[in-house]
């Protein structure tokens, strides 16, 4: 079996290792998928979902919120500062943070707002809706 | 008659010896409850330690890759310029009976700020940044100028914390408000033993090559670009350098709080013991005043 190990690691704690067939991340530059026998790359990681096969068939869904992929020699390693199963997913939290983000984007707003900043609230608020109702849908 | 006034005063001083040992016991209890808790609350925070330390290494081992092959690289926060302006993040406690711990940062960091910004802590040119409600009370009533003041974040210490303070810090440092940031905290080197680190955060330094670069010299495809990827890398290597410094002070603590806490009751036991002492030695002579009283007693029957 050609396998590839996995390993997901953040600042609290090694979220995840194992061996999996096949992983999905969020590329800057596009979607990626990194099968067995992979080119050594680094790639920096958008706001999105990671996608394991694990060995068995077996489909994990995570969301992140940016981090670093590093591939190399059939091993790789996601360096994230947050990630979450979809179980783990505060809907509420996650409906009231866009809430938010878009009342700040909003031109009525009077304060100073930090665009850039409330885009990416915004951004990974609807990411961790869709990956949490993709997993209701089930 | 004179005999009865001297029993009633060791009997006196016999009360007050047990309850000074009761007094010394319960003190004894608590430090010893309190030993306890801190070795148990270690052991979690030198998990946390460990657990954190494979992020931080490899994020700065691929950084430190990449700008060894980048040169030509444009990032604010690596830019260096003269210091008129310093922000100093100060790391202690919040919470006493540890010891030395919070005085020998707070020694340190009026050290550093005495021999090499003295003059801009007079124009009010070096900020404070003071995490733990320790730092907080003591710089607070002094002549320094407070920035950020954050106690009480051990009790529930969160990443989110470092990446906000550290977010604050770039946002300083990029709009020039000010020139150079450094961190002043006890690093956990063993139980019994911290070491007071005063590290620069700001200018990015350029990591030395304490870990191994890759010798093999891999070629890796670099998505989008190896600027984008360093740009996006140093904010969380930022985040992660803040993050294991506030681990490493607290677990430093915690280690310190141990100790103290140990020998506060090695000084109880040893306290309870020479009252102990005290306390036989009293009694003893309570009693031979007593023989002394009805001896006499009898003898004067006697010759009477």
């Amino acid at each position: 079996m050609k396998e590839i190990n996995v390993e997901i690691v953040t600042p609290s704690k090694s979220a995840y290792s194992g061996n999996a067939k096949s992983v999905t991340v969020p590329g800057a530059a596009g979607s990626f998928q990194i099968l067995f026998n992979h080119a050594p790359i680094i790639s920096s990681l958008d706001i999105g979902v990671i996608k394991i096969e694990e060995s068995d068939g077996k489909l994990l869904i995570f969301a992140v919120s940016g981090g670093t992929v590093e591939v190399l020699d059939n091993h790789v390693l996601l360096l994230v500062e947050s990630i979450e199963t979809p179980e783990e997913i505060d809907i509420k939290r996650a409906e009231e943070a866009k809430a938010r983000a878009k009342e700040r984007l909003s031109i009525n707003y009077k304060e100073k707002v930090d665009v850039a900043r409330a885009e990416a609230s915004l951004n990974r608020a609807i990411n961790r809706l869709k990956i949490s109702q993709k997993e209701l849908s089930k | 008659m004179v005999f009865y006034a001297l029993l009633e005063n060791y009997m006196a001083t016999l009360r007050d010896i047990k309850r000074r040992i009761v007094g010394v016991k319960n003190t004894q209890q608590i430090t010893k409850a309190m030993k306890m808790v801190s070795a148990a609350r270690l052991r979690r925070a030198q998990e946390n330690i460990i657990n954190a330390r494979p992020y931080s290494r490899k994020i700065a081992e691929v950084l430190s890759n990449l700008l060894s092959i980048e040169k030509n690289l444009v990032n604010p926060l690596f830019e260096k310029r003269e210091v008129k302006k310093v922000a100093i993040v100060i790391v202690t406690s919040d919470r006493g009976l540890c010891g030395a711990f919070n005085m020998n940062v707070i020694r340190e960091a009026e050290l550093t700020i005495k021999s090499n910004f003295a003059e801009m802590n007079e124009a009010g040119n070096v900020l404070l940044y003071c995490a733990g409600k320790k730092g907080v009370d003591y710089f607070s009533k002094r002549n320094y100028k407070i920035e950020g003041s954050y106690p009480g974040i051990f009790s529930n210490l969160d990443f989110s914390f470092a990446s906000k303070l550290v977010a604050d810090l770039k946002e300083k440092f990029i709009n020039k408000e000010v020139d150079e940031v450094l961190i002043v905290y006890n690093a956990f080197k063993s139980v019994v033993q911290q070491e007071l680190k005063v590290t620069k955060f700001l200018p990015v330094q350029t990591i030395e090559q304490k870990y191994e670069p890759n010798s093999k010299q891999i070629e890796y495809i670099y998505e989008p670009d190896k600027a984008t990827i360093i740009n996006s890398l140093v904010p969380r290597h930022l985040n992660a350098q803040m993050w294991t410094s506030l681990l490493d002070s607290y677990a430093a603590e915690l280690g310190a709080r141990m100790t103290a806490m140990d020998m506060a009751t090695e000084n109880a036991k040893d306290l309870i013991r020479s009252l102990q002492i005290k306390y036989n030695k009293e009694r003893q002579a309570a009693i031979t005043t007593e023989i002394l009283e009805i001896v006499s007693g009898a003898n004067a029957l006697k010759n009477a």
